[in-house]
């Protein structure tokens, strides 16, 4: 145990700056510079932890009884995984906000503690070690979601952040469920929502297939999987810039995350049968999703059907459970998270400027502003997987992996990224190039000193990843071989 | 070495950083003196490189890339005699080319943009050239191909030139799906995606899995060497600027599918199999595309239906297991077909912008003397008049097509030999039409526009190498040293001994196919003939149709995979997606909804309501129980 409560500051610190929001919201410039205090103040927070998260000596937890009546304990745990997507959530926080400076004027108070409130549940979820915990930070993550893109959305922003809550909660419904159905399979008197226990002493397998259904479902609507993902569009679509910035780059790891910390560890029998229903969905999702971003004529909504299918490769990894493949399945969680989101905060920008989201109303914007234009495409080629950007380490990585078990699959998803290029492409086309929409306006500045600060650093770790992933995937190490064997029916 | 070889990678790196960086902030001979300064140097180090490290083999380590539970993948440099040689070429070439493109592209804005593309093409391209590790190679392999798209794509107000920027990289997307799956069948069977390393325990490989990579690696090279079934990209690809055609779509990018096969020859070498695919796609990828060649009045694309013709040769060179032959008429090549682009391109921009050798004629040698002479030499070696490059470099493929033996490698020489006739016709019909009688159709304008001397000056070295490059590898009974031959023996695979046939004849044969289409050439587009019958065909006439439209393969294409393609994506979107998945959803909130309704009907607010819902659901539970009971 460590004196400073790192991993609670780390999560109850946005929740503090939300509080400050909240107080200030009388003034504009005085809640953004909390806003941005806080995030900032998280990020460095984050960054030193990591430290200590990649070096296996030092255990980062925190345990403490909570309600004791029924074994639930407040404990919290930072390992390599943990570490990183909590550093990548605050990262993404400090470029919420900053996005969200010129596009939000409408009550700036309450939206920025909402977009703070969701990295407290976000880490909160990726720091969890009890069930419970875990569960109680799942759910409440919805909410500030469903007010951030409900009130600050676009033109349908109301049917949109309603199809996402119902969405989410009949997964979570679900969960919550399968919590206390884990709670009580077993023996009583011994019960127990401390995950470290639940993963040593299985359920039975027929009871393990019911949990393990339940918790899957709520995750795949989080990722989300095909066929559960048709929120996400919407939602994407309406959410403010920030809004979407986060839902890709933090919500949609949650799922991810839940997946392979708990849902194959806890229940190891019946995720060992479910591999071939992963892999049918993981490669109907990569395959659907990328004809429908194919045929989409918005920008964003473009984009969103990209993020399912880079998210399917995930579940294939996953599925596939093996050094490599789980190794690239990780990776590839913070890297859809830089590439999605810098697309996302590239569309904010460009249709901030041209005053619509449709393709047809862009063209020709790397003449109109040529840093913007490198920028897009930049990302673009991050989010097709161009070698030496970051998406192909850990695209290759997952599928070189899953061939080693499963070579139908894994070719099926290479073929798969002829695909990518296909509507990477088709955006980069209708954006870039060709001459301007007769739509647009006289006044299209090219990139501003704010918007450099937010796509520098994201193109900046691109890059990074790209080309020095070394220090990254050693992180993911303690943690994958932590999880491989919990799995023996699929681990040799 | 290992500073040299980093320098040799780094300098063209640095100077594509620099100009994406500051580009717009340089002036412009600034930019100009250091996109040229970063190859120059970048070919003093390659050629120190060589000649350091002469004839032998090392794995120089640069900086370890990545690795996550057995897998590997390191930045790691081949350095052997092909790898040195090919680096030379490259970045000689390019350096030319950089030099020229300043004249070429004086009159353009984006000059920064131009210039830091090529400069980061040609860190690509050295990167597929040195890399040891699959992954590394792939790094360079797909870097070619963004370059590839956005230099084709150059003009970019223009949405013709981007989408076929667009279709260039889709297409060599679809073959690298084949070097994806070739790097994860290497890594599933021999654990290692380093060249060397699979180069040496290349043994325990089986021919069923030899075969299998075999046919994988040769998929990704299609795509990328524009060889059939894939080719219909390139011949579009010559919307770029000129001198990106000449290092790109003909000296470097395309043969790099060549390059990666040479390397990996010893996996080829297990399967018959897989060298009789990749002969039968260089054998009638030669035939076909100077078939199309003979169609073609845009000056480009001529140019580029020859690339796809002379890139089959190297494919059958290496099917024959003659990797020197490959990598003597790769060089060659390189020299006389980034000489002939660059003189294409001096044309074009003399006559404002005039593709259609219809409407060039004699004007355009007597404005430009030099020029001519240029392209002159290019063309004696592309049409394999000897003595000049292409005739020993494509005599050697040829010999060793036909002392391989067996009726397949015969059928491939046949057709072989029938494409070097069509290529000394198309060659010199281009020549005689395009240089000489009076143009067949009036041209927009009369006016040839002075260049600037120096972009005609600097392709004498190619000139001079389009020339007298088969000195190179002069075969044995011409009295040559066979100094390229020499100097890759020690490249697996590459020491592979001809016999059974004379050499002799087939050259002399060699020269009799050239003569043939010589010959023809001088018949029917020569400056004798009357000009009425040296005019294009009858454009309506179905052969020249098949011809002009390279057999019709790109409509194909477009009918029988991308309309369809489109549909289904439209299918899953409007479809599956809106109309089946999300309807689903929808419907079933709306049932809820529904639902709900209707139970507030029950709802009354009665208390003779509740209690009679409260006696059923009483009753209900007493069966229940006494069910349970009983």
């Amino acid at each position: 145990m460590n004196a400073f409560p790192l991993l609670s500051t780390l999560i109850f610190l946005p929740l503090l700056g939300a509080l400050a929001t909240v107080l200030l919201s009388r003034s504009p410039a005085l809640c953004r510079a909390a806003a941005l205090g806080t995030a900032l103040a998280e990020l460095l927070l984050a960054a030193c932890a990591i430290p200590l998260a990649a070096d296996p000596g030092t255990i980062l937890a925190e345990n403490a009884a909570w309600i004791p009546s029924f074994g639930i304990r407040y404990a919290l745990a930072m390992d390599g995984l943990s570490g990183l997507l909590v550093l990548m959530t605050a990262f993404l926080g400090v470029l919420a906000v900053l996005t969200s400076f010129k596009e939000i004027t409408k009550r700036p108070g309450a939206y920025y503690a909402f977009l703070l409130a969701v990295e407290t549940s976000a880490c909160g979820v990726f720091l969890a070690k009890d069930l419970f915990l875990f569960y109680l930070f799942w759910e409440v993550q919805l909410v500030p979601m469903f007010f951030l893109i409900g009130v600050w959305g676009h033109e349908d922003r109301r049917k949109a952040a309603l199809k996402f809550f119902l969405f989410s909660i009949a997964g979570g419904m679900l969960m919550l469920l399968a919590v206390i159905g884990a709670w009580l399979a077993q023996p009583e008197g011994a019960r127990t929502f401390s995950l470290a226990a639940l993963m040593a002493a299985p359920a039975a397998p027929h009871v393990q297939n019911w949990l393990f259904a339940a918790f899957f479902l709520a995750f795949a609507v989080k990722m989300p999987i095909v066929p559960v993902h048709t929120w996400l569009p919407d939602a994407h679509t309406q959410a403010p810039t920030a809004g979407s910035v986060i839902l890709a780059g933090v919500l949609l790891k949650t799922g991810a995350y839940g997946l392979i910390r708990l849902a194959f560890p806890l229940f190891p029998d019946a995720a060992a049968l479910s591999v071939p229903l992963l892999f049918v969905l993981g490669l109907a999702g990569l395959y659907h999703a990328s004809l429908c971003a194919l045929a989409q004529t918005d920008a964003k909504r473009l984009v969103a059907y990209s993020s399912v299918a880079h998210m399917a490769l995930i579940v294939i990894g996953v599925a596939a459970w093996n050094a490599v493949s789980l190794s690239g399945a990780m990776l590839q969680m913070i890297n859809h998270a830089l590439t999605t989101g810098g697309l996302f905060i590239m569309i904010g920008m460009l249709s901030r400027r041209s005053g619509s989201r449709e393709l047809a109303s862009f063209g020709g914007v790397w003449k109109r502003s040529p840093v913007l234009g490198a920028f897009f495409l930049f990302f673009c080629m991050a989010s097709a997987g161009l070698p030496g950007l970051n998406n192909f380490v850990s695209e290759l990585l997952t599928l070189v992996g899953t061939w080693t078990g499963h070579p139908g699959v894994a070719a099926a998803a290479f073929a798969g990224a002829v695909l990518t290029l296909t509507y990477v492409l088709k955006l980069a086309q209708g954006t870039l190039f060709g001459t301007p929409a007769a739509t647009q306006p006289e006044q299209w500045p090219d990139a501003e000193p704010l918007e450099l600060c937010v796509l520098s650093p994201l193109a900046a770790s691109i890059l990074y990843l790209g080309f020095a992933p070394q220090a990254v995937l050693d992180m993911l190490r303690g943690p994958v071989s932590d999880f491989l064997p919990r799995i023996p029916q699929l681990f040799q | 070495m290992q500073a040299n070889l980093s320098l040799l990678l780094a300098l063209p790196l640095f100077g594509a950083l620099v100009l994406a960086l500051l580009g717009r902030r340089l002036s412009r001979p600034m930019v100009e003196r250091l996109a040229c300064a970063a190859i120059i140097a970048a070919f003093i180090a390659a050629l120190t490189a060589l000649a350091g490290a002469w004839g032998e083999t090392r794995l120089v380590p640069l900086f370890p890339w990545f690795s996550a539970g057995g897998f590997s993948a390191s930045m790691d440099v081949l350095y052997d005699p092909l790898s040195g040689i090919m680096a030379v070429m490259v970045t000689f070439v390019s350096a030319i080319i950089h030099i020229h493109s300043v004249g070429y592209m004086r009159g353009d804005e984006s000059y920064a943009r131009y210039f830091c593309y090529l400069n980061l093409f040609v860190f690509f391209m050295l990167v597929i050239t040195l890399a040891d590790n699959l992954a590394f190679l792939f790094l360079g392999w797909e870097g070619v191909g963004f370059c590839s798209y956005a230099l084709i794509g150059f003009w970019f107000a223009d949405a013709e030139r981007t989408l076929a920027g667009r279709k260039a990289f889709v297409m060599t997307r679809i073959g690298d799906v084949g070097f994806l799956i070739a790097m994860a069948l290497f890594f599933a069977t021999l654990g290692t995606l380093s060249l060397s390393g699979i180069i040496a325990s290349v043994s325990a490989l089986s021919v069923g899995t030899a075969t299998a990579l075999g046919l994988l690696l040769l998929w990704a090279a299609v795509g990328k060497s524009a060889q059939l079934p894939l080719l219909v990209w390139l011949p579009d690809a010559m919307a770029g600027p000129t001198p990106v055609s000449a290092l790109i779509h003909a000296a470097t990018m395309v043969t790099a599918g060549v390059y990666l096969l040479m390397r990996l020859f010893p996996v080829l070498a297990l399967s018959q199999a897989a060298l009789a695919a990749v002969g039968a796609v260089g054998a009638v990828t030669a035939l076909f595309a100077s078939f199309s060649a003979l169609g073609q009045r845009d000056i480009k694309r001529i140019l580029a239906w020859s690339t796809i013709s002379q890139v089959g040769y190297m494919f059958l060179g290496i099917a024959a297991g003659d990797l020197c032959g490959g990598m003597f008429h790769l060089l060659a090549h390189a020299f006389f077909k980034s000489l002939l682009f660059m003189g294409a391109g001096c044309v074009i921009q003399a006559l404002h912008e005039e593709h259609d050798i219809f409407r060039m004629g004699s004007r355009v040698r007597t404005a430009m003397p030099p020029v001519f002479l240029l392209f002159f030499l290019g063309a004696l070696a592309l049409a394999a008049v000897p003595p000049a490059s292409g005739y020993f470099s494509k005599g050697r493929i040829l010999y060793a097509t036909l002392s391989h033996g067996g009726g397949l490698f015969t059928l491939y020489w046949a057709m072989g030999s029938l494409a070097a006739i069509l290529t000394a016709l198309y060659t010199f019909r281009l020549v005689f039409v395009a240089f000489f009688g009076d143009p067949a159709f009036p041209p927009k304008t009369w006016d040839i526009e002075p260049l600037p001397r120096f972009m005609i000056h600097v392709l004498w070295p190619l000139g001079a190498l389009a020339l007298l490059a088969g000195g190179l590898n002069l075969p044995g009974n011409f009295s040559g040293a066979e100094w390229l031959s020499h100097a890759l023996r020690t490249v697996p695979g590459a020491d592979a001994e001809f016999h059974g046939v004379s050499e002799l004849a087939v050259s002399l044969a060699d020269a009799g196919f050239c003569a043939v289409g010589l010959f023809l050439a001088w018949m029917l587009y020569g400056p004798r003939t009357a000009p009425g019958r040296r005019g294009p065909a009858d454009p309506e006439r179905f052969a020249h149709r098949m011809l002009r439209s390279g057999f019709g393969l790109d409509a194909l294409y477009r009918k029988t995979v991308l309309t369809p393609f489109l549909a289904l994506s439209g299918f899953m979107r409007r479809v599956v997606d809106e109309g089946a998945v999300d309807a689903a959803f929808m419907s079933q909130g709306v049932l809820w909804a529904r639902t709900s309704m209707a139970a507030r009907r029950l709802a009354t607010g009665r208390t003779s309501t509740y209690l009679l819902t409260f006696l059923l659901g009483l009753a209900a539970i007493c069966a229940v129980l006494l069910a349970k009971g009983a």
